[in-house]
């Protein structure tokens, strides 16, 4: 890849237990792209992701080797600062997980906890966060009604909202559209195309077509190692590896 | 994509290879008629093209629905790909095999002039291509397809001999004329079959290896 890579793994080992659930991943991710990572369920791609921001340190049994490097920076060690980890690197889950309060403190939540105080800061921060989520047309006028009441799609855009807030360099996302109809969806994947311009995107995805359409690098990964890694493109009209041919034919998976 | 899919899909590229020998029978009928002064057969070939548009607006519809639902995708979607550039293909070389059948009344009366300037060299040479290209997508033996590029050279340089040749026949005598113009004609319809086969063959390269190669 000719591109600067942002995170990248050197033999990469994650055990849960006895269970050797990556190996040996090599992988890079280019700065300002979107990278899916695709395979069927229990290959390891949310495993792998949730390397990036340390959230396998809450699995009590798993055992983490090798590099994980973050702009040069071993985030793997044991003295990395992991707040400040999650912080640059934010991520966005399956389900849309509001906080159940209001819209606005949804999105000021993360400010106020990296100590933003000014209310004005916070203000324009809610805005800011808002609109590069597609998300304030349709509830600037409602900022302090219960997030609770928004519709999945929206409440999945104000977790993308949350997530800027604290200005991240890396968003990762974890199937962030398997709970949301086409049309939210479609307004997700239009979201993630602008969202590169400033963010570097990685996301976990079961639907292929979404991974085709939304971004620009594909890893396919099964039983916890990488197959192949491309343009997507060719990952979908070509790829190299048997494997891979077959699972995005549908022939398995 | 399960199973069914790939059933539907490969049930398709048989029924395909069935239709593609059909527009290849016509260009070869034609030119059966054409060189024996068969007027019933080439009657037979012109009222074929109804049939030959039918069957390609119907793999253009089934291929269209199989991308619809279920978005195929690596070589699914090269082979559909693949197949409904071919259909055009085909179709073309089918009417081709009209257009050569509507002339063959202009020699019932006349008889041909010569070998007919080396078209029926030409036309085997043609017709072999159309031949490879057909088992080729049906086996996805591309070497069949691998000398292309020469073989559609000869078929180019037969064209212009045969437009030299025809031009020295009218210059000598102005009945040849007609006969000429429609041997010229002939040359350049089987002369496009070659290009097709051509990009059919491109097609089938991608298909069956995911590289796109250059043949021209």
């Amino acid at each position: 890849m000719t591109e600067t890579a942002i995170i990248s793994t050197k033999d990469l080992n994650l055990y849960y237990g006895d269970h050797h659930a990556l190996q040996d991943i090599d992988i890079s991710f280019a700065r300002n792209r979107v990278t899916a990572l695709i395979g069927p369920s229990g290959c390891g791609k949310s495993t792998l992701i949730r390397c990036f921001n340390r959230m396998n340190d809450l699995v009590d049994n798993a055992r983490v080797q090798g590099q994980i490097l973050y702009d040069g920076e071993d985030i793997a060690s044991s003295r990395t600062d992991v707040v400040e980890i999650r912080k640059r690197i934010g991520m966005v889950f399956q389900k849309p997980n509001p906080f159940p309060k209001s819209i606005y403190e949804n999105v000021a939540y993360g400010p106020r906890v990296h100590g933003v105080r000014d209310k004005k800061t916070l203000d324009a921060i809610v805005e800011k966060s808002l609109k590069d989520a597609a998300l304030w047309d349709e509830v600037k006028d409602r900022l302090h009604a219960s997030a609770l009441g928004l519709s999945g799609g929206q409440q999945q855009r104000l977790c993308i909202a949350r997530t800027l807030a604290v200005e991240p360099e890396v968003i990762l996302m974890d199937e962030p559209c398997s709970a949301l109809d086409p049309i939210a969806t479609a307004k997700i994947e239009d979201l993630v195309k602008d969202l590169k311009k400033r963010y570097t995107v990685i996301m976990v995805t079961h639907n292929m077509q979404q991974a085709a359409r939304s971004s620009d690098y594909t890893g396919f990964m099964y039983l916890g190692k990488l197959i192949e890694f491309g343009e997507t493109p060719q990952i979908f009209e070509a790829p190299s590896e048997q494997l891979t041919e077959n699972y995005v034919t549908g022939r398995f998976g | 994509m399960g199973e069914k899919f790939h059933e539907e899909l490969k049930e398709l590229q048989r029924e395909f290879c069935e239709c593609g020998t059909f527009s290849t029978l016509m260009l070869k009928d034609a030119f059966e008629a054409l060189k024996a002064g068969d007027t019933d057969l080439a009657a037979d070939v012109n009222a074929r093209k109804k049939i030959l548009s039918a069957r390609s607006d119907y793999f253009d519809e089934r291929l269209l629905t199989l991308i619809a639902l279920h978005q195929p995708m690596a070589q699914d979607l090269r082979t559909i790909i693949c197949t409904l550039k071919m259909n055009t293909a085909l179709y073309r070389i089918g009417r081709y095999g009209k257009d050569i059948a509507i002339l063959v009344p202009d020699f019932a009366a006349s008889g041909h002039l010569g070998r007919m300037l080396n078209l029926p060299y030409m036309a085997d040479l043609v017709f072999s291509m159309i031949d490879d290209t057909l088992e080729a997508y049906r086996s996805g033996d591309i070497s069949l397809i691998s000398d292309f590029s020469g073989r559609d050279d000869r078929v180019d340089d037969l064209r212009y001999s045969v437009f030299r040749e025809g031009i020295t026949y009218m210059m000598e005598d102005p009945r040849n004329i007609g006969r000429c113009m429609d041997y010229v004609m002939i040359a350049r319809y089987l002369e496009r079959c070659g290009d097709h086969c051509c990009s059919m063959a491109e097609k089938i390269h991608y298909m069956v290896t995911g590289e796109k190669v250059d043949i021209s």
